[in-house]
């Protein structure tokens, strides 16, 4: 506390150079605060209240929980976006770290720049345009996959339009979204390998995969986590892609976490159940985040 | 001939090497041509946008499917958007947030940054780590409070209101702490005895130094806003507030899509982007390995 005072009413030089430390951080304290803490606590709050579009406020208790925790709509919601989570952040890690080791590999920067730029156009592209882009690609009946599949022999497909293909379809768009973004990490990460380990191995006369297995690997197990714990953090919050091309459908098919909450706070304008369900996601991702940086903590093995 | 089994196993070690040669250099072409392929996998969506745009109504309706359009210079479809949406306004309005999103940012987050680096303070540590934590609150959990409070301020539909939320990021805080830490406290106290003020300090010395995490920022946070659109939908309601991305929205429903339209406006929305992505690609890419952390 005698600290704090001598901040605000400062005796000497150092006192006033400690002040003007804690002057240049509070912009963004107080940003930090009231745009994210103040909100998450009202959240907390709100998901305790029956909430009437006038504004008015009930008390409930754990009301709300009970009712959003039991709703059949809302475990679909969480079913379909772990279903998408499981199709995507697979397929986007190792495509990403295959694309890394590729790259990797090609000598000529002037081609390897080339190339990665090509990966990685699509992260700067908003996901609504990118959802809109490969909403007229799985065009049923014009779009181009049915086309380019139509000489191999695989009849017409529906993809965005059918029951079974719809989070597949997302999924693959997730992918396209992220792999450059996580290739460049992975990329980043490769470089700084010393060669030294290789030319050790390669004396040893060990072959790629034995090279891959156990230098490679191993070095990037921090980036691995980390991209892992980003994608799952990423698709756990998908929302563009689906508001901006199914909508939540065929029948609900594609209704996501997100989306419901969207839908529910500001269709139904029913700010309570909306306030269980970001409770739920806050608490979702910060078990995910905590378990990242117990996972980061752990030395890595050679 | 005593010496020839050894000339032998000379030779056969020499001819085993090259075909090991051999084999690398084709494992090293089959390898690049295998990113390019996916290289090329990757960017066709956009090449199949752009064609598409060239292309009417009834060409995209062809089948079979013909790639080309028939005419490569037709524009039509371009100022169309323009005719129909007020996109024009919808690229200023994106402008105008990315913009304040992006100066603010780097404002707030390099002064942040010098006061958590280079000043000693009751609790610095645990406001930055609670700073860092931030980064495990995802934006749609707050999003509901934020939202009334926008109401209650009257900032609904307005610019304020939609860059509100934008104005800084933990990111850009961690990355200026992380650059002005490594420059040389000789430096600061230099400036000091020649009797320069804190906030002098930090405008003529500590500024000019890190440059390139100021470009890092500025760059990334201008993407980050324009490509921004759950935020936006929320807090806006009149037509000539929305954004670039809710303004393509304005070209989908759910029956019937004019997709050589919609291609066309996408084109639009992307191209600020790409230009700034084509002319700065080195700090672009400097600036998304560093957002690694951006959850």
């Amino acid at each position: 506390m005698r600290q704090w005072y001598r901040i605000v009413f400062p005796k000497n030089y150092l006192d006033r150079r400690k002040r003007a430390g804690f002057l240049f951080v509070l912009p963004a304290l107080l940003f930090f605060g009231s745009v994210f803490l103040l909100p998450l606590a009202q959240s907390v709050l709100y998901s305790f209240h029956k909430i009437t579009p006038g504004g008015a406020r009930e008390f409930v208790g754990l009301r709300l929980y009970e009712k959003v925790l039991t709703d059949p709509t809302f475990w679909r919601a969480v079913g379909n976006t772990v279903q998408l989570l499981l199709l995507s952040v697979p397929t986007t890690v190792v495509l990403a770290l295959a694309v890394a080791l590729g790259l990797n590999r090609i000598a000529s920067l002037k081609w390897r720049n080339l190339w990665a730029s090509m990966y990685f156009l699509p992260f700067a592209t908003s996901l609504v345009a990118a959802a809109l882009i490969w909403q007229w690609i799985y065009e049923p009946v014009y779009g181009f996959l049915n086309y380019a599949l139509s000489f191999v022999g695989i009849a017409p497909q529906k993809w965005l339009q059918s029951l079974a293909q719809v989070l597949p379809s997302i999924a693959a768009v997730s992918v396209w979204v992220r792999i450059g973004f996580d290739t460049m990490i992975f990329l980043a990460a490769l470089q700084s390998i010393p060669g030294e380990y290789y030319e050790a191995a390669d004396i040893d006369g060990a072959s790629a995969w034995q090279r891959l297995r156990y230098i490679t690997l191993p070095m990037l197990n921090a980036q691995i986590i980390m991209v892992v714990i980003l994608e799952l953090i990423f698709n756990f919050k998908i929302f563009d892609q689906v508001y901006a091309t199914t909508q939540g459908g065929p029948a609900g098919a594609s209704q996501t976490i997100i989306m419901l909450l969207y839908d529910t706070a500001f269709k139904f304008f029913r700010f309570g159940d909306a306030s269980v369900m970001a409770v739920f996601v806050f608490v979702t991702l910060m078990v995910v985040t905590l378990l990242q940086w117990r996972l980061l903590r752990r030395p890595v093995e050679y | 001939m005593a010496a020839s089994p050894q000339a032998g196993r000379v030779l056969s070690a020499a001819a085993e090497t090259s075909t090991s040669v051999t084999r690398q250099v084709h494992l090293r072409w089959i390898i690049a041509l295998a990113v390019a392929c996916g290289a090329i996998v990757v960017f066709f969506p956009f090449f199949w946008m752009a064609v598409t745009s060239l292309k009417t109504a009834p060409e995209i309706q062809r089948v079979p499917l013909q790639i080309a359009p028939d005419h490569w210079l037709n524009f039509d479809n371009y100022i169309e958007v323009f005719k129909r949406e007020p996109f024009l306004r919808y690229l200023l309005n994106s402008a105008i947030v990315a913009s304040i999103a992006a100066v603010s940012s780097v404002v707030v987050s390099s002064l942040a940054g010098f006061g958590f680096a280079k000043y000693r303070f009751p609790g610095r540590d645990i406001f930055f780590l609670a700073i860092v934590g931030i980064l495990m609150v995802p934006f749609q959990s707050v999003v509901v409070p934020l939202y009334v409070w926008m109401n209650d301020l009257g900032l609904v539909d307005t610019y304020m209101g939609i860059v509100a939320p934008d104005l800084v990021s933990v990111f850009g805080v961690f990355l200026m702490r992380n650059a002005i830490e490594v420059i040389p406290n000789d430096y600061i106290d230099a400036a000091r005895i020649d009797g320069g003020s804190e906030l002098k300090i930090f405008f003529l010395v500590i500024l000019p130094s890190v440059k390139p995490a100021i470009a890092t920022l500025l760059i990334i946070k201008f993407l980050w806003s324009w490509n921004e659109f759950f935020w936006p939908m929320v807090v806006t309601s009149s037509p000539q507030m929305r954004v670039v991305t809710m303004g393509l929205m304005s070209f989908t429903n759910m029956y019937f899509i004019e997709y050589n339209l919609l291609t066309a406006a996408a084109v639009i929305s992307i191209l600020p982007i790409l230009v700034i992505f084509i002319v700065l690609q080195r700090w672009v890419v400097q600036a998304v390995v560093m957002s690694g952390l951006k959850g």
